[in-house]
């Protein structure tokens, strides 16, 4: 009983912290602010994925989350050095109140909506206790059992079995569509003399700054 | 591991992280802000998604973890989408001197 | 070795070679762009880039075609599939339930339909872009809009949740960063930063929906998903606040993806903003395929949801989409008729067209004629994409001589143009709706279906709706008149007008026209195919299915309606 206490509590610490960051994140006016905010929920999430016992979406959602998105959000910040924040970053004045009880109003909805889900398949209701399935192995269980007790013990090489067989043309996809976003994007962000002739004259050291055409960034 | 935390719990925190976000969404007008929020809006979907995995019964032929791969797939699409979104934002920037989402206004109509 | 690996088909992979041919093609794009053509002058650059991007489309048509061709041969004569390809390959194509890489795609007639559909529409978009020149980086526009295709291909071919998002976000994400390719165009980043935003939010809305769909029912498989809601027979949405919710965030996604008031702001902004062929591509190859996968998932999966009592403002969401389609309609043509930029009135024409759509879908969720009442919708998206590819490469033509989109910038084409003029006027009417041009057909269709249903609440509501159609179909008239006012009433202008059209516009302008005409003159080959291959396209199931479905069929979902005549087998052998 003990143990269900103490992984309650560290579950209230993680999503009350959880919260506090996303709040921050929406509500910070300084934007590198708004940003370690949303690495701090980043973290948060990760810390669920570990008492959801899929560590290895924990380690994911670290790497690449915190690793990759919340660095290259930084670095949209400082490119277009908005560090301080200035009227357009923080929440629009006359909106500010009816955002947040609308905000409200969605959240109590949800959950009105969780408490009374009617779950067609018959499976236990969401509200209440409803407990995770058992890992622990028994006689007679369903088939469904023994392959989620494998997946989370192995979580990696199911993952990589998924990928490479139900899910293959979906793993695909996601290859194409990040060699997409990486073509298109250093496509568009690097600057040619056309776009620069039109602007203010500025001392920038910017990374995007050279008039190379693509080619060098991109091969 | 015998903590059983209330699924319902995971989706309360879930809600409230999708509200929160959509709250910033609706309400930041510099674009890099509403990216964020929409970061914030994609986890906790990812977040619902695992939850769902875990303490769910599945549907016969849904495979083991449908709902992890989901989840990997969304962190996916989200590196890929703040990958554009800064290149956009970046490119806007250079023209108006703005990351004003309310402050390019070519077109009307 | 693990004992759990399913084993896998390779063979998988050749039933969607036109969606790898084109992946692999984009790098050879990029690649053959930056080595050889980047030293050329622009002109001949542009159109050595086009015609390799063409050399692909062509190669992975000539794949679609052949196994288009694959696939009714072994509906039709399975023993000289045998002669040709082999015993085992020929077995592997027979395969009744049209389901690879495990159920999570579709294949057969249906997929090979839609595909040479957009491999058609793209060979034209890619041509139009080679009128005019928008953009330096020419080998990494062709590619997004290859890649894009890809997506657009495999989403209308997904039957699996997580397959779905993924083609969906690769389809919007080349097609954002497309969109603002045009640089030497402010609005050109403005079309795509917005359309980023608006489409970002609303693709995290309808992940949120979606992960309380696979909570609710514990797959992501459209057709488990049908079955597992179908056990709530007549009950459906009701007292069931979060599935309600799903749905609504659902249909915010897809709203969006189609264009449909309230989701539209980004609609007029984009099409105007973006360079003409992408707004083109954004206008008939992603709303074709948005449309499919929502004929989908809201037919196959959420159909137990659709209008489970009956009446029309029960548990489901026939009621939601009614309203959304009139809503659509309505104000896309009443918010055309103040245009003044052509592209502008095209994007409003698009939102007005796809309230009509929404009909269909509704329609066909309570059709007396199951599933094959989608049939209607897709000859109709296919008459529109047609219809509309060859608008936009009149918006191309304007920004290669003009350098604006105003619809007072055809002044006088009649007689500078006759020809071509005579095909808008052709483009025109069949956007319209105007016997005996295809467009006229596809609304008939969609209002017939409509109209075709069982003794219902929903009947009276839906006649309705076929009323607000007719009265929208006359507003919309009067906005297309206008251009064709422009181009046969005025007066060209002395200089500065539209040159001669070359072989990059005439040719979609021309295409466009034979087919809307073509397919108005005699609608039936093409109605009956789509009419064909809608009922294996909604009701695509795995062939163990059968064999584990639930052990409670009970009387509750015995009793419902209609979802159960469609989970027959889908090609009854």
């Amino acid at each position: 009983m003990g143990e269900v206490v103490v992984a309650r509590i560290l579950f209230l610490a993680i999503a009350a912290l959880g919260l506090l960051a996303a709040l921050g994140t929406v509500l910070s006016r300084n934007l590198v602010h708004a940003a370690l905010h949303l690495v701090g929920f980043f973290f948060c999430v990760a810390c669920l994925f570990v008492m959801l016992e899929a560590e290895f979406l924990a380690a994911v959602q670290v790497l690449i989350y915190i690793g990759a998105v919340a660095i290259l959000l930084m670095f949209g910040i400082m490119l277009t050095r908005n560090t301080r924040g200035d009227d357009a970053t923080s929440l629009s004045g006359p909106w500010r109140l009816p955002g947040l009880v609308a905000g409200l109003c969605l959240f109590g909805a949800l959950v009105f909506g969780i408490n009374n889900a009617v779950s067609p398949s018959g499976a236990s209701p969401w509200a209440g206790e409803a407990a995770r399935p058992s890992l622990v192995e028994r006689e007679g269980e369903p088939a469904w059992a023994a392959e989620r007790r494998r997946a989370v013990e192995d979580m990696g090489r199911v993952v990589g079995e998924e990928f490479l067989t139900r899910y293959a043309m979906a793993f695909e996809l996601a290859g194409l569509l990040l060699t997409a976003a990486l073509v298109g994007a250093v496509a568009l962000a690097h600057r040619d003399e056309v776009g620069a002739a039109e602007l203010p004259p500025t001392v920038e050291a910017l990374p995007a700054d050279s008039a190379e055409p693509v080619g060098t960034a991109a091969s | 591991m015998a903590n059983d935390i209330p699924l319902s719990w995971f989706l309360y925190f879930a809600a409230a992280a999708f509200a929160t976000g959509l709250v910033g969404v609706l309400l930041r007008r510099n674009a890099i802000a509403v990216l964020m929020a929409i970061e914030i809006m994609l986890n906790a979907a990812n977040v619902n998604l695992v939850a769902f995995w875990r303490y769910g019964t599945p549907a016969p032929g849904a495979g083991p973890l449908p709902g992890v791969i989901l989840a990997l797939l969304v962190i996916t699409v989200a590196a890929a989408e703040v990958a554009v979104g800064i290149g956009l934002i970046l490119l806007c920037y250079r023209r108006w001197r703005a990351v004003d989402v309310d402050r390019y206004e070519t077109m009307s109509g | 070795m693990p004992v759990n690996a399913l084993p896998m088909d390779l063979r998988d992979f050749l039933r969607v070679a036109p969606a790898v041919l084109l992946s692999a093609w984009g790098l050879v794009v990029v690649a053959a762009d930056l080595a050889r053509y980047r030293r050329r002058d622009a002109e001949s650059r542009r159109l050595a880039v086009g015609r390799l991007t063409l050399i692909g489309v062509g190669l992975a048509l000539a794949s679609a075609v052949a196994l288009f061709g694959i696939d009714s041969l072994a509906q039709s004569d399975a023993p000289r599939l045998d002669r040709l390809l082999g015993e085992s390959f020929a077995s592997y194509f027979s395969r009744p339930d049209g389901l690879i890489f495990f159920g999570t795609l579709a294949s057969g007639l249906p997929t090979d339909v839609l595909n040479v559909l957009f491999l058609t529409l793209l060979g034209l978009v890619v041509w139009t872009s080679t009128a005019y020149a928008f953009t330096d980086d020419l080998g990494e526009y062709f590619a997004l809009l290859l890649w894009a295709t890809v997506g657009m291909m495999l989403l209308a071919a997904s039957e699996e949740l997580a397959t779905l998002f993924i083609a969906l976000e690769t389809m919007t994400i080349c097609l954002y960063l497309a969109s603002a390719f045009e640089k030497s165009k402010p609005r050109s980043a403005e079309a795509g930063l917005k359309y980023f935003i608006y489409g970002s939010v609303s693709s995290a809305l309808f992940l949120y929906g979606l992960s309380f769909v696979y909570g609710l029912t514990g797959t992501t498989y459209f057709d488990a998903i049908g079955r597992v809601l179908g056990r709530g027979g007549h009950e459906g949405l009701a007292g069931n606040l979060v599935g309600g919710a799903a749905l609504l965030l659902m249909l915010v996604g897809f709203g969006f993806k189609v264009a449909a008031v309230p989701f539209h702001m980004w609609a007029p902004d984009v099409y105007e903003g973006a360079p003409a062929p992408v707004s083109a591509w954004i206008a008939t190859g992603s709303k074709v395929a948005s449309f499919v996968v929502m004929l989908k998932v809201f037919l196959h999966a959420l159909g137990p949801w659709s209008n489970p009592s009956n009446e029309l403002m029960g548990p489901g969401w026939l009621g939601v989409v009614v309203v959304l389609a009139a809503a659509t309609m309505t104000y896309g043509n009443l918010a055309a008729l103040a245009q003044r930029n052509y592209k502008r009135m095209l994007a409003y024409s698009s939102i007005a067209h796809a309230g009509y759509i929404l009909v269909g879908v509704a329609a066909a969720s309570v059709s007396t004629a199951g599933p094959e009442a989608a049939g209607a919708v897709l000859y109709y998206l296919v008459v529109y994409a047609f219809a509309n590819v060859g608008a936009f490469a009149v918006a191309a033509w304007l920004a290669r001589d003009r350098d604006g989109d105003a619809i007072a910038d055809l002044d006088g084409l009649a007689r500078t143009s006759p020809a071509l003029a005579v095909c808008i006027v052709v483009l025109m009417l069949s956007l319209i709706g105007v016997p005996p041009f295809a467009g006229f057909f596809g609304k008939l269709a969609i209002f017939m279906e409509a109209l075709r249903q069982g003794p219902s609440g929903t009947r009276i509501v839906l006649a309705w709706l076929v009323a607000l159609g007719l009265f929208n179909s006359v507003v919309s008239a009067f906005y297309y008149v206008r251009v064709l006012k422009a181009m046969y009433l005025r007066e060209a202008p002395s200089v500065g007008g539209l040159q001669r059209a070359k072989s990059a516009i005439a040719v979609p302008i021309v295409v466009a026209t034979v087919v809307v005409t073509a397919c108005g003159i005699v609608p039936s080959p093409l109605m009956d195919l789509m009419r064909a291959i809608a009922r294996p396209m909604l009701t695509a199931t795995t062939l163990d299915a059968t064999a584990v479905t639930d052990a409670t069929p009970a009387a509750g979902a015995t009793a419902r309606p209609r979802p159960v005549a469609w989970t027959t087998p889908s090609r009854p052998e």
